[in-house]
């Protein structure tokens, strides 16, 4: 391990990371708020943010625990959202093929939505592989800290509030902030149409399946229209 | 089981099959390329989830009950947020707005 970590690529990870904060910050505030809303522990709020650490999965989670939904159905959902993870270890591999086991195990830990976003460019700038790996390791570590001390935030605001306030609202606010910007790509809108009326349609689903067969039936649009896109082309 | 035993069980194998979804093509099968069509899946997940998500916590008022006019507050403060998501690009006035519409609203609906 220590033969490939260069402490000023590191930091330089760290400092690089720290515009992200902005988003993040909110979002792991609301993961937690969320999870309190739902009736979970704090300490398993905590755990949820440490272990899972995955923002769209600890909601839902949160989400269909409170509204009953039975363990596999739970399992099933978060692992939809998770199967974006397999993207960006495809899109990552390449560059760190040549790295020690060690290494890969730790760097796929914090492999993250943001981690993703602002590293990936730097390794296909740049075949220092040393300085690419603690890059990324500086980067991701500070992602992972952050995301518990705004969780930590989020459930101690979560406490104090009262529910008439519908501090829930803030779930859907935030994701709202994430797919507004996806949606000035045409496919992506068509995706958003099917999964949204999709949701609406199936709702009186048993098991609160809804949230999961409305977001398989969005995935499976925009794979069609690219699919007869390509063909026309 | 209890409600908090549920919610360990999830963690522990959501955090696992999070991490393996992760090592996948870095670790565990790095001689591989991603097939092409499950690919092109992958890339809608992100929009096609979180609009799973979004939808019905904004469209209904209670379980079961479709609101899809000015009087759902709910519906007009995701509207008024999502324009300013669209604007402004920041998350943390996406959700002041948002709360603060959400509050207004019910407020002058009641």
């Amino acid at each position: 391990m220590r033969s490939h970590f260069s402490r000023p690529a590191f930091f330089e990870g760290v400092r690089d990371m720290t515009p992200a904060l902005i988003g993040i910050v909110p979002f792991g505030m609301v993961c937690g708020i969320g999870a309190i809303a739902a009736g979970i522990s704090p300490l398993a709020t905590l755990a949820m943010s440490a272990i899972m650490f995955s923002g769209a999965a600890q909601i839902i989670a949160a989400q269909l625990l409170a509204a009953g939904a039975p363990l596999p159905v739970i399992l099933l959902s978060c692992l939809v959202v998770g199967l974006r993870f397999l993207v960006y270890s495809a899109a990552m591999a390449p560059y760190l093929r040549r790295l020690s086991h060690t290494w890969r195990n730790a760097l796929s830990f914090v492999l993250t939505d943001q981690a993703f976003a602002s590293t990936i460019h730097r390794f296909r700038e740049s075949d220092d592989l040393r300085a690419n790996a603690s890059y990324f390791l500086g980067g991701g570590a500070l992602l992972w800290v952050i995301w518990q001390v705004a969780t930590l935030a989020g459930i101690l605001v979560g406490q104090v509030i009262p529910a008439s306030w519908q501090l829930e609202f803030v779930v859907p606010l935030c994701f709202l902030a994430v797919l507004a910007p996806l949606l000035r790509d045409r496919v992506t809108f068509l995706v958003v149409i099917a999964a949204g009326a999709a949701a609406i349609v199936l709702d009186q689903m048993p098991m609160r399946l809804s949230m999961i067969c409305a977001g398989l039936i969005g995935i499976a649009t925009g794979a069609l229209v690219d699919t007869i896109r390509r063909q026309r082309e | 089981m209890s409600k908090e035993a549920t919610i360990w069980l999830v963690i522990c194998v959501v955090g696992a099959i999070n991490y393996i979804a992760r090592l996948s093509f870095i670790a565990l099968f790095a001689r591989r390329d991603m097939p092409p069509l499950l690919d092109r899946a992958l890339k809608h997940v992100p929009a096609a989830m979180l609009t799973a998500i979004v939808v019905p916590a904004v469209v209904f008022t209670s379980p079961g009950v479709l609101q899809l006019g000015p009087g759902n507050a709910k519906l007009v403060a995701a509207a008024v947020a999502l324009a300013v998501a669209a604007w402004s690009r920041s998350t943390t006035l996406t959700i002041i707005i948002g709360m603060t519409v959400l509050w207004l609203a019910q407020y002058a609906v009641r």
